[in-house]
């Protein structure tokens, strides 16, 4: 292996050292501990990460031909990316507990940054309205708890800080290696629908808003049976990639409600017209729904909670309560010391 | 269009410090936090592949995530005060006794520095008129 800086092996196996060493460095503990060196090696660390990233998978959030790099959304991966790590950095090897809830408060921000850029504003709010309390209370914890002032064995020293930093950072290099030596040529599976035949679905809501669903059933079938613009309709595309379980599943599901769908319409029953708008528009939800990603977010979001992961909801309701009983009884004692017989 | 490689990259990081300080750390509290670390970096990986896929399942999972680390949350927090009140202490190194048995106690080697001592507090002399002492509390003194 030649020593080319361009090499995207060399430049994983230098981030994850220069990382580890860095943290280690960092890492509390009576004596020996570097700071300035540790911040340096650290930050040398970071930005031969991005190096890595850069050659090996180009820009993020860049399109196919380097003409159309998206700037703002690449400047702000890298700002989010590079804040939730620092302020990680932070939590880790900050000595006072108080700032390392502090910095996990920046952590969660990027990451909810992050969050956005992915699609997912409503797990933004959330992570944000959850976390904030958990911070809060963690930081009250914190001043409760916690003495500061004077040196302590649990805030001014690590447990066997090389072998952690090694452990961590050793699994940092073989996740990293490995998505090195996956396929990453491929941008991701073809959009379900195209531009044009999204705005037509979207005019068809429209239409189905506006009691118009004869219309709106013409609309749907322009697009989904019959060609638009001359190219294959949305069921041949589908079918050619039919391989994947996944596909295969949402067209038996998508062609079936059309067929029950166009049923309905044809049947020029007035009483039966209302049913089938109000049929027509969970149809166009999981055209609409699919694809582009953000479509229509909190809705669809909770449109597949509450039918795909109905249970699962469920569940965590019920682990929720489960926790909250269990806490309540943890806490709950006064004074444990008296508790125990003598 | 989204690359999914640069997400994954920062969520192993994050998942990576997170283990780190929770390996390392010794502060109960701290040790919380870093596992509420690891969790992001999931909770990244999981949106990144759903927003790759173009569906909402990694949202869902990602939602499922933070409801479970709500619930750790409540349950740390009421297993740290059971821990304080026992102990007065919020170093895991102090349940040390629970380890498993055949394994050496970790003890510490390097002994912590001692706090700064105080100057002992100066007096004034008793006895002597105000304007005879030119500074009666000299600006060292605490009292």
């Amino acid at each position: 292996m030649s020593l080319d800086i361009n090499n995207p092996i060399l430049q994983l196996i230098l981030a994850t050292m220069l990382g580890g060493l860095g943290v280690f460095f960092l890492l509390p503990r009576p004596r020996g501990r570097w700071v300035a060196g540790g911040v340096a090696l650290v930050l040398c660390g970071m930005g031969t990460l991005a190096a890595f990233l850069i050659t090996r998978f180009g820009q993020p959030l860049a399109a196919s031909d380097a003409a159309n790099i998206d700037w703002v959304g690449s400047g702000l991966f890298w700002l989010f990316a590079a804040g939730a790590i620092v302020f990680g950095m932070v939590l880790v090897t900050q000595r006072n507990p108080a700032r390392g809830a502090i910095a996990f408060a920046f952590v969660i921000l990027s990451t909810c940054g992050l969050f956005l850029l992915l699609a997912a504003p409503f797990l933004m709010a959330a992570t944000i309205i959850i976390y904030a309390g958990a911070i809060i209370v963690t930081f009250l914890f914190v001043l409760m708890l916690s003495n500061v002032r004077t040196a302590s064995d649990e805030n001014d020293r690590s447990r066997e800080p090389l072998l952690g930093a090694l452990a961590g950072f050793a699994f940092l290099g073989l996740v990293l290696f490995t998505l090195h030596s996956s396929e990453a040529d491929s941008t991701g599976p073809e959009a379900l629908l195209t531009s044009i035949e999204r705005v037509r679905l979207t005019e068809a809501v429209s239409k189905l808003d506006a009691g118009e669903a004869d219309e709106a059933n013409n609309l749907v079938n322009d697009v989904l049976v019959n060609r638009v613009d001359g190219k294959p309709t949305v069921a041949q595309r589908l079918a050619s990639h039919d391989a994947d379980p996944r596909v295969a599943a949402f067209l038996a599901q998508t062609i079936e409600l059309r067929k029950s769908n166009d049923k309905v319409f044809n049947a020029q029953n007035a009483a039966d017209k209302s049913k089938a708008a109000a049929a027509l528009r969970p149809e166009l939800i999981v055209y609409l729904g699919n694809g582009h990603l953000p479509a229509r977010n909190v809705a669809n979001l909770g449109t597949v909670l509450y039918s795909e992961y109905l249970l699962a909801v469920e569940m965590a309701g019920t682990l929720l309560l489960v926790a909250t009983v269990g806490a309540v009884a943890i806490a709950g004692r006064r004074n444990p010391a008296k508790e125990v017989p003598a | 269009m989204i690359t999914l490689w640069h997400f994954l990259g920062v969520g192993a990081t994050l998942f990576a410090l997170g283990l780190v300080g929770f390996l390392t750390r010794r502060n109960l509290i701290t040790m919380f936090l870093c596992a509420e670390l690891m969790l992001q970096g999931v909770v990244i990986n999981l949106l990144a592949f759903g927003r790759f896929h173009g569906t909402l399942s990694g949202q869902a999972m990602g939602l499922f995530v933070i409801t479970v680390a709500a619930c750790e949350a409540g349950l740390a927090m009421a297993l740290f005060l059971m821990l304080y009140r026992r102990g007065k202490t919020l170093d895991s190194g102090d349940w040390q006794q629970v380890r498993e048995t055949g394994v050496p106690a970790a003890t510490d080697a390097v002994p912590l520095p001692l706090p700064p001592a105080d100057d002992e507090p100066k007096l004034p002399v008793p006895g002597l008129r105000p304007e005879q002492v030119a500074a009666p509390f000299p600006e060292s003194s605490r009292a």
